[in-house]
This record gives structure tokens, C-alpha cells and sequence, in this order.
């Protein structure tokens, strides 16, 4: 191992602990846009600290569904974190490097929180995780189409290879890259749980989506499960600035690119959570659609280009 | 039945070894009409598939069938059963082959008569009359297909149809996909599957939706590799259509059944068809000349194939094992199971996790290397066949998440949360010998998705262009791979120390959160309100059906009333108008049989005549 496949191993690993900086930045962006002072990006930590040192409160009648939850989604979201590369070499995990197995983890921490939600029977958790699934499986055809739009330049889904060839001016001369950047949008927005779609701030629980099932978990708890809302970010973020932004094909550029990226993409998120209120529920799965549309014009238009 | 199980067992490691082996025993195909019985690796797939879920499921039937009205028939048709299914994946002539069809569908028909004559009940008449008039019309196709592949001699020689020209192909192709995908359940074929396979008893569906099915799609293997050889790719387009219609539509019945049974049937259609859109794609990623691809897509779908079998027996005995228990089937009058029956619950929540295509348990496994056929598919540089990829990769996805919504409901209406009814809250744990057969299967699910690599090469071989997949546990293709050992590895230990790290320190109980109100029975989530987001949003493509009441009294209003359901769309659309006119065609031929004997000698002078005229003309030859 050379030292900057070390270095990207490292930045990897520093993934589980930055984490939460993204949801934290996404956060004080908005406070500024919004006049205020804010609590500054570093937030997040002090409340996982806070929460850490809180004893849990559990419901009545909760089984082990319910206490097992938490850990499930934690595991899901961190090995998610060590599946996506930041660099053109991540290391050979012994977990792979596949698209695919990303999404497949997204739905298991999905559906663990579901199951928690039907485990304590409470009527906000079980809303938020009926619209979460429901708004999933379109969001799941999304994702598959943008995984393909994607892998078509390195014919693979394993993502450091899908990492280098998005490298470079070239790609961006191709209609196909375009609609496949758009399509990423709306994932990123869908995945992360923010406006446009799901709103982290609210305390209304009748709008809540990914809140409702958080409700009824305290302590440590909960703080694994605030971790993992930030860890997403990370995911879908990393994946989004390594795929459809501008980033040279060596190590040292590409970190740097993947740093810029991503600041670029946690900006973009906090104005268009100024700028843009939560849109009716209903409205969620035509617009996913329609992005599921756009990446499938992008593979049309690549191969009615003969394959260039 | 506990030597009927183990028969069935040898029978299944027997075909496990052909399969790994590469190894054939007994004769080949023959198009002579002579008896003639082998076996080569694909039956020994679907002899082990058979012997997977017909083995625990007769043992299940050792303990759950002492309560049937019947025990000795049903006894007798479940042994027999299998036999039949058997008989089919190891004929080797046009004889048995159509023999031991038609056994394999008068079997089960039986066991729905015999146990619903048990219990009285005439809707069971009418479903098996549906179920036999269905599979015996779309069976027809069978009988034509093979009696034409036979009468070409294409049965054991692929380049025998080649000769015979591109209309006998095309009616061969039609033939055998009408005629095998009926008994499949492909849509709109399906009519019959989710009245019948709700009625048997469980051990006779587990065996009828985990296998009955999968020796369909074990016909349609053979024509689209072997008999056709080499079919067009508009056989490939077709398949694959029907196999996104069936995922989809399956899937999306599913998601609003109460019934548990009925529920499982459309997922079993779902399935079948997330099988066929792999073989579609098999099939025309072959006709472009993709071997690798072609042989990474048939490998796929045979997987998927055995990962239902096995999900689909242990989601049905475990239905039974629920029924058995006195929570019925209605899954609104279920809850909180887990407690009550610990080992039939976890197994049921291991299956269903396992059908919703979660990491790291079998439909994961198999649903990930369709999907990337699938999207090798949509990366071939022609617009039609890109665009075809695009489209089934995406619904593909669409159906694994409609899926996870499906079986996130059955697990949380049957396992989780209170008891909805008093009966749920008395169930008792099955005996032993009910709840054994099932944790085998869920420890077979399990096995599945931890080491697919073991199975997946030996599957690819059997694709006409060959296959030569790398073997090891975790699957490794198209240029990326997907290590389960090392992924279940990290999600265990990472999930235990997170457990561990959350130290239960004592929590403090408290009542769940619903803004201070207090949470009552009548209040929990149902079926329909968990699948409301979506009815909504494909209400237009649904239409429900929906009556709301308002009782009220003095102008006040007292008491609300509301009903909700959503109709079968393609029995109403489709079959409704086809029998209307069966029927009416029917009455106008009982028109011509009046009973006067001058009639009946007035049709015979009729068709003399016209006989003579045709002679005369010389149409007769």
C-alpha cells in the first residue's frame, strides 16, 4: 500500500467522524441565509455528547425489535460509510466497493427503523415510516437508474472504477452526464431528508417523515440514530461529488476536488432549504419519477450516440 | 412422512451433485415417443429446489395435517405431489413429459377439494374449477409446443427447429410461453393463483407456490436455451415485458391484501416474474452475442428461482403455523406474535426480511446480480435494447421497494407491537416438529445470501454460451463483486458492539408519544392505513373502491362507517368480458341441440353433402 491509497484509507475512515460536520454546515449555512447567528457547523457533536451522557426512556410494551433498531441502522450507515471511495484507490475493503450494496444498506436501515416504528405502535412513527418506504421504492427505481447512467462510462458498478472514469473535462460533453447530475439531485434531496421533501427541523410530528420514528428513542439511542442521519449525508454527498462533479484523476487533486465538492454540495443544500418550502406529500412521487425519466433519456441519448 | 421427507432429501443431494458436478445420468432428450427418463444439471437444480421445500414441508405435514378433516388423502396427495413435479423435471420424451404435467396439475386441485369438502365451504368448488379451466386452456400451449418440438425432432437436438423454419419457431415460442406461463402465474395469465394457492392446505401451497411454479419456469428454461435454439430476440422482448407486468402488478396487489395467504400468492407472482425479466434479458443479451452477460443473467434467475422456493415454503408453513396457533389469517386481527410464538415468529420475520431483498440474507444475493444483468443490458449501445434495460432495471428497483413496504407490513400487522384481538393474544407456540421444518428453511435463507458463489457458477454453466464465473462465496462479476461473507461479518460485529456500547442502563418506561392522548387497541395502524401513501399516489391506476356512512342522528353526526378495497383491475377488465362471451357462445351452440331426431338426420344429409361438394372440388385431396 503506497502512502496515498493510506491517505484515502484514512480520509475513509475520518468519514465516521466528519459525518456529522455536513449535517452541522448544512445547518449554520441556513442560519446566515436566514439572518441569524447560528450555532456554528461543529453543533452536531455537542448534541451526540449531550445525548451520550443521557439515560434512555423506553415505550411501553416496546419489544426487542425496537432496542435492536438503533445498532442496525448505526451498522448499516457505517459500513455504507466504508463502502463509498473518496479516491480513484480506496483500499480493497473485504466489504467491496459496489453501488449496489450502498442501496441495499440504505434499505435495511430503512427498514429496521419501519419495523421500530410497528414494534411500539406509536401513530406518529408509524406515519413518518409509511411515507419513508413509500416514498423509497420510487426513490429506489431513482437510484438504480442513476446507477446505470452512471456505470456507463466504466461498465461497472464498482465505484472506484465508476470514480475514474467520471475523472476529467470529457464527460461533461455528454448530454448523458448532464441528466445524470440532475437525477443525483433529487437523491441526494430524497436520501438526506431535506426541503424540497422532508424537513429535519420540524417539531410538527404530523409532517415528520424520517423524525416520526426518532421520536420515541432518548440517550444513547438516539444519538446513534442522529449519527446515522448525518452519516447519510456523508454517503449521498461523497457519491454525488465523486460521480457527477468536476475531479482530476489523481489522489492528491481528487481529495482536494472531493473536499471542494462536497462544501459546494453542502451549500447548495442549505440555500435551496432557504429558498424552497416542503412541497405536498403527494407531489414527492411524480417529481421522483420524472428524475427516474431523466436518467433513463440520459442512457437513450448515449446509446442513440452510437455508444459515445 | 418422515421417510417421504428423507426420500425426498437423498433425491435432492442426488440433483445438488449433478448440478455441481456438471454430471448427466440416464438418458437425453428424445423426440421418439418412448418413455425415457435422465437427468443433467438444470433438473438436478430443480431436483434439489423440489427436494428443499418438499422435504421440510413433509415434515411439517406429519404434525399439521393429524387436524384435517382428511389426514390419509391429504396424507396421500403430498406425497404424491412431489413425485409428479419429479416426474416432469426428469422426462425426457414428449410422453412423460405431458404425463406428468397434467398429474403435477390434478394434484393439488384434489387437496383444495378434499380439504374444502372438510369444512364445507362452496367457494373452494368454484376456485378449483377456475384453477383447472385456466391451466387447461393456457396447458394446451404445452401439449403444442412439445408435440411440435417432438415431431421436428428438436427435443434433443437444438439445431432440429432451426430447420423447420421461422414460423414453427415463432408458433413453438408462443405456444410454450402461453402454456408455461400460465401455470407460472405470468400476468395476465395469473387469474387462477391467488384464489387456489390461499385454499390448499399450507404444506400443499408451500410445495404449489415455492415449486409448482418454479418446474413452469424450469419449462421455460429448456425452450428459451435448448429447444428454440437460439430464439429471436423479439422472444426476448416478449419475455421481458411479461416478466416487468408480473413483477409489478404482483408486487402491487400484494401491498393491499389482509389476507396473509392471498398475500403471499400475488407475491409469489411478483417473483416469478422478477425470474422471467431475468431470462428475458438472458435471452437477449445471447442474441446480441454477449455469452458472458447472457450466462450472468440465466445464473441470476435460476438463483432467484431457488431463493423464492425456499422463502416462498417458509412464509407459507409459517402462515399455517400462525392459523394453526388461532391467529387466523386476517393480518388486521394479528399482533404481537414475536412474544407469543418466539421460534415460528422468528423464522417468519427471518423469510420475510429475506423476500424484501435485504443484505446480507438469499434475495438480496439474487436480486443484486439481476439487477446487474439488467443494467449490463442498459448499457448496450443500441437505443432499443438500452432503453429496454433502463426501463426493466428501473422497475426491477421499483418492485424490490414496493416489496420492502409489502413485507414491512406482514411483519409489523402479525409479528410486532400489541395483540390486535383477543385470539392473537391466546395463540400459543406450534409443537416442535411445526416449528423445526421452518428454522431449517429460514437457516437455508440465510445460507443462500451468506454464500451465493458456491451455487452461482455452476448456474452460469448451464447457459448455452457457457459461463466460467470465478467460485467463492461471495459473488464476484462485471467487474465488481459482492463479498457477503465480509459484509455479514462487519454488519454483525458493528451491530453487537453497538448494542453493547448503548448499555441497556435502566431505561425508564414511559407511555409511547401520540401528543399526550392515551393509545388504545382501536387506534393501532392497519393494513390499509400503511399502504395509504401509495394507494394515493396510484389511485388513478387502482381505482379503489370506497363507501364512507355517515350515521348520524338529529342532524349530529354519530357514527362514521367506512370501506375500502382494491379490485382485482384484470379480472373484471379481462377475464369478465372473455367469459361473457364464452358463455353466450356457449348457449348458441346448446341451441343447436334441439333433441328432434329430424334435426340430428338433417345434420347428417347436411354434412354429406358437403363433404361430396368438397370432394368434388377437390379441396380433399
Amino acid at each position: 500500500m503506497t502512502g496515498r491509497e493510506a491517505a484515502t484509507l484514512g480520509v475513509q475512515l475520518a468519514g465516521l467522524a466528519l459525518a456529522p460536520l455536513l449535517a452541522g454546515g448544512v445547518q449554520s449555512v441556513k442560519a446566515r441565509l436566514q439572518g441569524r447567528v447560528g450555532s456554528g457547523p461543529l453543533q452536531p457533536y455537542r448534541e451526540l455528547r449531550r445525548l451520550w451522557g443521557r439515560s434512555a426512556v423506553e415505550p411501553i410494551g416496546a419489544g426487542p425489535v425496537y432496542r435492536a433498531a438503533p445498532a442496525v441502522v448505526g451498522a448499516a450507515l457505517a459500513l455504507c460509510v466504508l463502502v463509498v471511495p473518496v479516491a480513484t484507490v480506496g483500499a480493497g475493503w473485504p466489504a467491496g466497493h459496489d453501488l449496489l450494496v450502498v442501496i441495499g444498506l440504505l434499505a435495511l436501515a430503512r427498514v429496521a427503523m419501519a419495523l421500530s416504528a410497528w414494534d411500539t405502535g406509536g401513530g406518529f412513527g408509524m406515519m413518518g415510516a409509511s411515507r419513508d418506504l413509500s416514498f423509497a421504492a420510487v426513490g429506489e427505481a431513482l437510484l438504480v437508474a442513476v446507477a446505470l447512467v452512471a456505470s456507463i462510462p466504466a461498465g461497472t458498478t464498482d465505484l472506484r472504477a465508476m470514480w475514474a472514469a467520471s475523472s476529467g473535462p470529457e464527460v461533461w460533453a455528454e448530454p448523458r452526464h448532464w441528466c445524470g447530475a440532475l437525477a443525483m439531485g433529487l437523491v441526494v434531496v430524497l436520501e438526506t431528508g431535506r426541503q424540497p421533501i422532508d424537513n429535519p427541523d420540524t417539531h410538527l410530528e404530523l409532517t415528520m417523515i424520517h423524525e416520526g420514528p426518532l421520536l420515541e428513542y432518548a440517550g444513547r439511542d438516539l444519538a446513534v440514530l442522529q449519527w446515522a442521519a448525518a452519516a447519510r449525508h456523508w454517503v449521498v454527498l461523497v457519491l454525488a461529488a465523486g460521480l457527477f462533479l468536476p475531479h482530476p484523476s489523481e489522489i492528491a487533486g481528487g481529495l482536494a476536488a472531493l473536499a471542494l465538492g462536497v462544501i459546494a454540495l453542502v451549500v447548495a443544500l442549505g440555500v435551496a432549504e432557504t429558498w424552497h418550502a416542503k412541497m405536498r406529500l403527494l407531489r414527492v412521487p411524480p417529481i421522483l419519477l420524472a428524475g427516474t425519466a431523466l436518467a433513463l433519456l440520459g442512457v437513450v441519448s448515449w446509446a442513440a450516440g452510437g455508444g459515445a | 412422512m418422515r421417510l417421504q421427507a428423507a426420500g425426498l432429501a437423498a433425491t435432492g443431494m442426488a440433483g445438488g451433485i449433478c448440478l455441481l458436478d456438471g454430471r448427466s445420468v440416464g438418458s437425453g432428450f428424445s423426440s421418439e415417443l418412448q418413455p425415457a427418463v435422465g437427468v443433467d444439471p438444470l433438473s438436478g437444480l430443480m431436483l434439489m429446489m423440489i427436494a428443499l421445500v418438499a422435504a421440510p414441508a413433509a415434515a411439517y405435514a406429519a404434525v399439521y395435517l393429524t387436524a384435517a378433516a382428511n389426514p390419509r388423502a391429504l396424507a396421500l396427495l403430498t406425497g404424491l405431489f412431489p413425485l409428479a413435479l419429479i416426474g416432469v423435471v426428469t422426462a425426457r420424451d414428449a410422453t412423460l413429459i405431458l404425463g406428468s404435467w397434467e398429474l403435477m396439475t390434478l394434484v393439488p386441485a384434489a387437496a383444495v377439494l378434499i380439504a374444502g369438502d372438510a369444512h364445507g365451504a362452496g367457494n373452494e368448488r368454484r376456485a378449483v374449477f377456475e384453477y383447472l379451466a385456466i391451466t387447461h386452456i393456457g396447458g394446451a400451449g404445452v401439449w403444442v409446443a412439445v408435440l411440435v418440438l417432438a415431431e421436428h425432432g428438436a427435443l434433443g437436438d437444438p439445431a432440429g427447429l432451426a430447420s423447420a423454419g421461422a414460423g414453427v419457431q415463432a408458433l413453438v415460442a408462443v405456444a410454450g410461453l402461453i402454456g408455461f406461463g400460465t401455470k407460472a402465474g405470468l400476468v395476465p395469465l395469473h387469474s387462477w393463483l391467488p384464489r387456489v394457492h390461499p385454499l390448499a392446505p399450507s404444506n400443499i401451497s408451500a410445495v404449489m407456490s415455492g415449486v409448482m411454479v418454479k418446474v413452469a419456469l424450469y419449462g421455460m428454461v429448456r425452450l428459451l436455451t435448448e429447444w428454440l435454439g437460439g430464439p429471436a430476440a423479439w422472444v426476448g422482448y416478449a419475455v421481458l415485458a411479461l416478466g416487468a407486468v408480473s413483477a409489478l402488478s404482483g408486487i402491487v396487489q400484494a401491498l393491499f391484501q389482509r389476507d396473509l395467504k392471498r398475500l403471499l400468492a400475488f407475491s409469489t407472482i411478483e417473483n416469478v416474474g422478477i425470474v422471467t425479466l431475468a431470462l428475458g434479458a438472458s435471452v437477449i443479451l445471447a442474441d446480441r452475442g454477449e455469452a458472458a452477460w447472457a450466462a450472468l443473467a440465466l445464473a441470476a434467475a435460476l438463483l432467484h428461482a431457488l431463493n423464492h422456493a425456499v422463502v416462498k415454503a417458509l412464509l407459507f408453513l409459517g402462515a399455517g403455523s400462525l392459523e394453526r396457533a388461532g391467529a387466523g389469517r386476517d393480518l388486521d386481527r394479528m399482533g404481537g406474535l414475536l412474544r407469543r410464538m418466539p421460534w415460528t415468529g422468528a423464522a417468519v420475520l427471518t423469510g420475510c426480511l429475506a423476500i424484501a431483498g435485504l443484505p446480507v440474507l438469499g434475495g438480496f444475493a439474487s436480486e443484486w446480480a439481476t439487477l446487474q444483468a439488467l443494467l449490463g443490458l442498459g448499457r448496450q449501445d443500441a437505443v432499443g435494447v438500452a432503453l429496454a434495460g433502463g426501463l426493466a432495471a428501473a422497475a426491477l428497483a421499483l418492485t424490490v421497494g414496493l416489496g420492502a413496504v409489502c413485507f414491512v407490513k406482514v411483519i409489523g400487522l402479525s409479528l410486532l407491537g400489541a395483540p390486535r384481538v383477543p385470539e392473537a393474544a391466546r395463540a400459543v407456540e406450534t409443537p416442535r416438529a411445526m416449528w423445526a421444518p421452518l428454522a431449517a428453511l429460514a437457516a437455508a435463507c440465510l445460507a443462500l445470501g451468506l454464500a451465493p458463489g458456491l451455487l452461482l457458477p455452476a448456474l452460469a454453466d448451464l447457459s448455452p454460451g457457457g459461463g466460467g464465473l470465478p467460485r467463492g462465496a461471495g459473488i464476484d462479476v462485471a467487474g465488481t463483486s459482492l463479498p457477503t461473507l465480509g459484509l455479514a461479518l462487519f454488519l454483525a460485529v458493528a451491530t453487537a458492539a453497538l448494542l453493547t456500547l448503548g448499555g441497556r442502563r435502566a431505561a425508564a418506561p414511559a407511555p409511547v408519544w401520540a401528543c399526550g392522548q392515551a393509545v388504545e387497541p382501536p387506534l393501532a395502524w392497519t393494513s390499509a392505513a400503511f399502504t395509504k401513501p401509495i394507494l394515493l399516489s396510484m389511485w388513478g391506476l387502482l381505482r379503489p373502491e370506497r363507501e364512507v356512512e355517515v350515521l348520524s342522528r338529529g342532524g349530529v353526526p354519530d357514527e362514521v362507517r367506512h370501506r375500502g378495497a382494491v379490485p382485482h383491475l384484470i379480472d373484471s377488465a379481462l377475464y369478465a368480458p372473455v367469459l361473457r362471451i364464452a358463455l353466450a357462445g356457449a348457449g348458441a351452440a346448446r341451441r343447436l341441440q334441439s333433441g328432434s331426431l329430424r334435426l340430428y338426420a338433417g345434420y347428417l344429409v347436411g354434412l354429406v353433402v358437403l363433404l361430396l361438394v368438397l370432394a368434388r372440388t377437390g379441396v380433399l385431396g
